[in-house]
């Protein structure tokens, strides 16, 4: 098959997952037997005002023709409104999601260097005690509860040591640079306020260490089984038998080479830190989108639920397709 | 190179932040600011923001703690007169007093205000609904007489306070009607711009809002009492009780907002902090469907109420933050009766079952929802009921879920609280004892037209004395008959850092008053 076809067949395939999400979401939210607007609304207003806010919000409408109304309005490029905030979804994830994206990218970059680090040492000490180490290490990362690592992480380096600044995004003085991408340190770079960068970083630190040590595990472990794989070819022992020092061939001759099954690893281990990132924006309280979907979850706000449910998919899927188009250029066979 | 990237990273962790302290002039708060939605005075209605919006604009009165009990005031309405019917009242403005940009507030603004509520129907407007003012009749119940007199005409002869309560919470805030009729998108009066920013004549003004980031408050310099002493006022995001914990102590914030009992408690030995806590505006209660097999019988009510250990609930779930009461008036309301009739006496509940015929006992479901401290008290319940043969079953659900059930007439049993509209006894009697409004006492299916009777007559009596009496009354038969046990009125409670001073008067009446003005470093 050819690449242009394939990315084709691909991409229809996603609007079908998406189309599948859409229909799961929306049901699962309108099963649930309670109303959003009994959460708008508190405990205490009188039933007929409950009435007519469900007018108003278009809820005593079939769910049929509610499902349609709001599969026309995604169609069109409009997730509808959130009941809570009143304002456009869409709208809202924009201002949210660049907070998520930001520590995901951060978080990915220090669970590949730990997991490749990690994973390297494992295979090249094969059943020594550094493998032990590296393994338990890494097994840590994926049972502690991320909520619980975020706590003890800020009572160490945050109120004991005090080396590291508590939560949100910037200390409380620091200008914030203009927003351009919503991205605190992009935005910091572009726009050479180094004040802002650096305390930014300092600040991202902390949640990126706590999100991105969760994910190691995976890396890890395809890591090593990919080096051990490679460790046993021939032009291994070839590179060896030439003399050329251990760490070279480690690294230029085998590690190249057994990165490639990790690639797909990277870009599953990516959506996951979306929905991990739930929990470390609370811990850390980030104005993401995670904490968004949560507050939305917490009043049945139906738009802002399926809009931002949708979107993450949206993403998960995006990068699932990057990964195998990168793949499929990397190996033909893959394009069956 | 390795040992040069080592010193590197080394050095980046030791170099410690700039840790500014706070300015003399602000102050900064760890709050959990999930439930903003919006600023807007006609739109808000949720606990924290609503306080806050009674700080951005001003009212006709104002909601204060007049020796021990919360009245309402006049504030830009200088003086008001009744008419002899009760219905028409007449409003006169203050005059000189400016919004925050300078723009004149006036009668015109006044209408404007209170129609804009009527007219966008978000969730507060039920409250002007209640006195009869509608987007309907608005044009001829709510009318300028001239540019500083403003006349409001109510269906019924409502008692005082209750009108004036009601003008004096967040929804009865005065809207600058230039700056909102200028930012009009699609007939919505303003309100996208005004969830962000504000146009009021309060002490402060909205500077900015990053939601679930941060929230910048900034004094009023033309604010007609005189500019606060605190020019800023920041509110930080924390979701996490524990990092509001560590940041106070730390003194990256100067006020607690969400601890928990043992968090604020494990403060009190140390002079660098207060606990600052006043009587919540909300009652935790115990309610039976008095529709639902064996509690139609009053006995088996009686019976339940007489089961439960109160002292401990208070004292081990509360964290001893929370009063014993029992009738619905809380503290410090006209009305309130000290009176504690029930405590727990389990040979009398059973006597009291068995002469109603459940001797052996009956099987009830308890709902409740997902907070800790709910959770803790039905499972506190459920053992006391146990002690006299009921066993309650414990259900859990989101508290969407639950009031949906619960307005469905739905709930057999059920551990939940009750907060307080406005500060007149008529938001509590009416709810817990008068099945016609369709609130409480409906969806727990009592239907008793004796108590319903006296609740109404309560809420039209105008001679004071009368009506404390007629209250007294209302609870007494209440407790007789009642399908409700109040388990206590919790304690409001803040962890500050010393050098804030006058929060304790800034919370008095805390949530249906709260003054930022009394704050000061």
């Amino acid at each position: 098959m050819k690449l242009g076809s394939y990315i084709v067949k691909r991409s229809l395939l996603m609007l079908l997952v998406m189309f599948g999400v859409l229909a799961i979401v929306f049901a699962i939210v309108h099963v649930i037997p309670a109303d959003p607007v009994g959460a708008l609304l508190g405990g205490n207003a009188p039933p007929a005002v409950v009435d007519r806010i469900k007018t108003q919000l278009g809820l005593n409408k079939p769910l049929f023709d509610q499902f349609v109304d709001y599969l026309w309005g995604v169609v069109h490029g409009n997730l509808g409104t959130s009941l809570q905030s009143g304002r456009a979804v869409a709208q809202d994830i924009m201002e949210y999601f660049p907070v998520t994206l930001q520590l995901s990218v951060m978080a990915i970059l220090i669970s590949i260097f730990l997991g490749i680090f990690l994973g390297v040492f494992s295979a090249v000490y094969r059943n020594k005690w550094i493998d032990h180490f590296s393994r338990i290490f890494s097994i840590l990362g994926v049972s502690m509860p991320v909520f619980w690592t975020g706590l003890i992480l800020l009572l160490v380096f945050y109120y004991i040591l005090g080396w590291l600044p508590g939560t949100g995004q910037l200390s409380l003085f620091v200008i914030p640079p203009d927003r351009i991408t919503g991205m605190i340190l992009f935005d910091s770079l572009i726009t050479g306020n180094w004040a802002a960068l650096w305390d930014g970083l300092r600040h991202i630190i902390l949640p990126a260490t706590v999100l991105g040590y969760s994910a190691t595990a995976s890396i890890a472990r395809i890591t090593r089984a990919s080096m051990l794989d490679v460790l046993t070819q021939d032009y291994i022992r070839t590179a060896k038998a030439k003399g050329l020092s251990k760490s070279i061939v480690i690294y230029r001759h085998a590690l190249k080479n057994a990165l490639i099954p990790v690639v797909t690893v990277i870009g599953l281990t990516f959506g996951g830190l979306l929905e991990g990132a739930v929990l470390t924006e609370t811990v850390f309280g980030l104005p993401g989108l995670g904490r968004y979907i949560v507050n939305a979850l917490l009043v049945l706000d139906y738009p802002a639920i399926m809009g931002g449910t949708l979107f993450i998919a949206l993403i998960y899927s995006l990068v699932n397709l990057g990964v195998d188009l990168i793949y499929a250029t990397l190996d033909p066979r893959m394009r069956t | 190179m390795r040992k040069l990237l080592f010193l590197m990273l080394a050095f980046s962790f030791t170099i410690v932040g700039i840790s500014a302290s706070i300015p003399k002039d602000t102050v900064v708060i760890g709050m959990n600011t999930g439930i903003f939605i919006s600023f807007d005075p006609a739109v808000c209605y949720e606990v924290e923001p609503s306080v806050m919006v009674m700080n951005i604009y001003s009212d006709l009165f104002k909601l204060q703690d007049v020796n021990g009990t919360i009245q309402a005031v006049p504030e830009l309405a200088e003086n008001y007169d009744i008419s002899p019917d009760g219905k028409t009242w007449t409003f006169h403005i203050r005059k000189g007093v400016t919004f925050a940009n300078g723009d004149p507030l006036n009668a015109d603004a006044v209408v404007y205000s209170i129609k804009r509520v009527l007219q966008l129907k978000k969730s507060p407007v039920w409250l002007f609904e209640s006195l009869g003012l509608n987007s309907d009749n608005m044009n001829d119940t709510v009318k300028k007489i001239d540019d500083y007199t403003v006349q409001v005409i109510t269906d019924k002869s409502y008692a005082p306070n209750i009108v004036m309560s009601i003008f004096a919470e967040s929804w009865g805030g005065i809207v600058d009607p230039k700056v909102a009729q200028s930012h009009d998108v699609s007939g919505d009066m303003g309100s996208a711009y005004l969830a962000d920013h504000s146009a009021g004549a309060g002490p402060y003004i909205l500077k900015s809002w990053q939601r679930n980031s941060m929230i910048v408050l900034v004094a009023n310099e033309k604010y007609w009492r005189g500019s606060p002493k605190i020019k800023t006022i920041i509110i930080r995001d924390m979701p996490e009780s524990t990092d509001q914990q560590l940041s106070l102590k730390k003194g990256d914030i100067d006020i607690a907002w969400n601890l928990t009992p043992e968090q604020v408690n494990s403060l009190k030995s140390n002079s660098d902090f207060n606990i600052v806590s006043v009587p919540a505006q909300s009652n935790e209660y115990l309610a039976m469907n008095a529709g639902w097999g064996p509690f139609k019988d009053v006995r088996v009510r009686q019976a339940v109420k007489y089961a439960i250990d109160y002292d401990s609930i208070i004292k081990n779930i509360a964290g001893g933050y929370a009063i014993k009461v029992q009738g619905f008036i809380p503290y410090g309301y006209l009305g309130y009766i000290s009176d504690t009739p029930f405590s727990q006496d389990i040979a009398r509940a059973k006597q009291l079952l068995a002469e109603a015929g459940y001797s052996n006992g009956f099987e009830v479901e308890l709902v409740t929802n997902t907070t800790d401290r709910r959770r803790n008290e039905a499972i506190a319940i459920q053992a006391d009921l146990a002690q006299i043969g009921i066993k309650a079953n414990i259900t859990i659900m989101q508290a969407s879920q639950m009031y949906t059930k619960m307005r469905e007439q739905g709930i057999q049993m059920i551990v939940a609280g009750w907060g307080i509209d406005f500060p007149d006894p008529d938001a509590l009697a009416k709810p817990f004892a008068d099945y016609r409004v369709k609130q409480l006492a409906w969806r727990m299916m009592w239907y008793d037209d004796h108590a319903a009777d006296l609740a109404e007559a309560a809420g039209f009596e105008l001679d004071q004395s009368k009506r404390v009496q007629m209250y007294a009354d209302l609870t007494n038969y209440w407790f007789a008959n009642g399908p409700f046990a109040i388990l206590y009125q919790p304690l409001n409670y803040w962890g500050t850092r010393s050098e804030l001073k006058g929060f304790d008067q800034t919370v008095k009446g805390y949530s249906l008053a709260f003054d930022l003005t009394k704050i000061y470093k």
